[in-house]
């Protein structure tokens, strides 16, 4: 059906409407990281300024507060993906191709971990690790963090896996090769493309989760929005460090769902919707 | 199954811990170890002693107002997506931008745009001559939970619109041929014929979607701490201060049994609907 140019133009102008509700509240904050700390709160507005990076160097060079928190959330978000991965592709690899019974019960289990509200789990995890003295440690932080990303991973890494044909690996049983070998020098290197857009979604789940870092970390291994929140605490909330920090837990995650284009349905709805 | 077992561990201690613990008196400030046996007194306090009801219908007005919300503007922006005019997928990856970032920088945004004193949306909304309370918007009681709401909203809706898009693209063209042959067009098309084949995409959405509203957490405490009183105070919220401000465990394991009936409850329902016809 091709649309007059009249119908074009009113779609596009639409879209622009659009975009502008959704990316003005974001631009705004950049700007917020960029402006002068005296035309923060104008009223009105001021939308021109001479842009500077203050608040950056302030947060992350001089002093740098921020810039350990920045690296802490790293170590957490990459320990958590890597942790989770071994275990979710053995999951993952077992629930699509093996005849389990109650294989329907294992996946509806590890869904319904995800809708539980997280808080749950933290008070006696909370306890727990106070008893065992691990609290502020990354270890305690990745560990938690499982209780997200192994579900979720299952999930998404069985959909790529029962697109795998099987027919390869049946082959390659006849030849003698046992479910192991099987995994290792067939499924793997198949899946490859879904292990990589797995550990994408384990490393942005992992990165903007706040609620474990927050009663689990501490001043030496809090992660960079739990530290943001502590200007908050400050007198005279100093928005432009806010701002400047925000801006660098924005980061990562934007350019890795730039980079995964057309697996963004799938990794959002878990696999269910292959987009 | 490795990590079958990992969950378990992760799992199985906090259950028998909550179970347990609902049933004794225990504030962290005064003992490390649960003091004495009080039978259900626990699961009393949390209605005497919390604002369990008030959070409960916070959570569900959230729930279902916000999925409710999301879905249909989401819907309306997937129509937009689906016509067809060049540019679709640059238009598509900057739409997607507020699903990246963290609720609780949404929260950040979001704080700052509700000031009454310089922020963007207070100002925006005191152009259009629609009236702000001297406390603002989050400090007013009838406009706070709405609020936080709206930014929920706004980081969620592009998920709609890009999940109803992809539900939309696997329509085929045959049938919108065929339906466009026997004379359905505009709303006749999208109600009988759209809409019905959206549908198992849409029941994703709206499962995913509802469980999360339902579990809001981050944005109320950057945005609003639940207050003012109790106005938007949500379940998980409640449970959060109990357990990790208050530090009752007992009456905080009790509520957690509670919320965790309640959510398996719903799951239930939802994965009869969601996942009726699916495959396992």
């Amino acid at each position: 059906m091709a649309l007059k140019t009249y119908e074009k133009i009113l779609i596009y102008l639409a879209w622009i409407a659009v975009l502008l509700f959704f990316l003005t509240p974001i631009a705004w904050f950049w700007a917020l990281a960029l402006r002068p700390q005296a035309t923060a709160f104008a009223m009105p507005p001021v939308f021109f300024f001479q842009p500077h990076l203050d608040a950056f160097r302030y947060t992350f060079l001089d002093p740098g507060v921020n810039a350990p928190q920045l690296r802490n959330s790293l170590i957490v978000a990459l320990g958590a993906t890597l942790l989770n991965l071994p275990f979710a592709m053995a999951a993952a690899y077992a629930l699509s191709r093996f005849r389990l019974r109650g294989k329907r019960f294992f996946m509806l289990w590890y869904l319904s971990l995800l809708m539980a509200p997280p808080v749950v789990y933290l008070i006696p995890y909370f306890i727990l690790m106070s008893r065992l003295r691990l609290t502020g440690t990354y270890f305690s932080m990745v560990l938690i963090l499982q209780t997200l990303t192994i579900p979720m991973s299952v999930w998404l890494l069985k959909s790529f896996i029962d697109e795998v044909p099987v027919e390869l690996e049946e082959a390659a049983a006849v030849d003698g090769a046992n479910w192991f070998v099987r995994l290792v020098k067939i499924a793997l290197p198949l899946t490859l493309p879904g292990i990589v857009v797995t550990s994408m979604f384990a490393f942005v789940f992992s990165w903007n989760n706040v609620v474990f870092p927050l009663v689990l970390s501490n001043q030496r291994t809090m992660t960079l929005p739990v530290g943001t929140m502590n200007y908050f605490a400050t007198a005279g909330i100093t928005w432009n460090y806010i701002a400047a920090t925000s801006v660098m837990a924005m980061i990562p995650p934007m350019i890795i769902f730039l980079l995964l284009g057309r697996y963004i349905v799938r990794g959002l709805t878990f696999g269910a919707v292959k987009g | 199954m490795p990590s079958f077992l990992l969950l378990v561990t992760l799992i199985i201690y906090p259950t028998f811990f909550v179970i347990s613990n609902s049933f004794y008196f225990w504030n962290l400030q005064t003992s490390p170890v649960p003091l004495q046996f009080v039978g259900l007194k626990n699961f009393e306090l949390v209605f005497t002693a919390t604002p369990f009801v008030d959070s409960l219908r916070n959570t569900l007005v959230i729930a279902f107002v916000g999925t409710a919300i999301e879905f249909w503007l989401g819907m309306g922006i997937a129509l937009l997506l689906n016509a067809g005019v060049p540019g679709t997928s640059i238009f598509r990856s900057l739409l997607i931008m507020p699903v990246t970032i963290a609720p609780v920088v949404t929260g950040f945004l979001f704080r700052y745009m509700y000031y009454r004193e310089g922020g963007l949306v207070t100002w925006l909304l005191l152009q259009i001559g629609a009236p702000v309370s001297s406390r603002g918007l989050l400090g007013e009681e009838s406009t706070a939970l709405a609020s936080v709401l709206a930014a929920d909203v706004w980081q969620w809706t592009p998920f709609a619109a890009i999940l109803l898009y992809a539900g939309l693209l696997a329509i085929s063209d045959e049938i919108k041929e065929a339906a466009r042959v026997d004379g359905a067009s505009g709303w006749r098309m999208f109600w009988h014929i759209t809409l019905p084949l959206v549908r198992p995409t849409a029941a994703i959405f709206i499962m995913l979607r509802f469980m999360q509203l339902f579990n809001m957490f981050d944005l109320v405490l950057v945005l609003t701490r639940g207050g003012p009183g109790t106005s938007s105070r949500t379940l998980a919220y409640n449970l959060y201060q109990e357990g990790l401000a208050n530090y009752n465990i007992g009456i905080a394991a009790a509520m957690t049994v509670l919320i965790v009936l309640s959510v398996t409850l719903l799951i239930n329902v939802y994965i009869r609907i969601a996942f009726k016809e699916w495959e396992w």
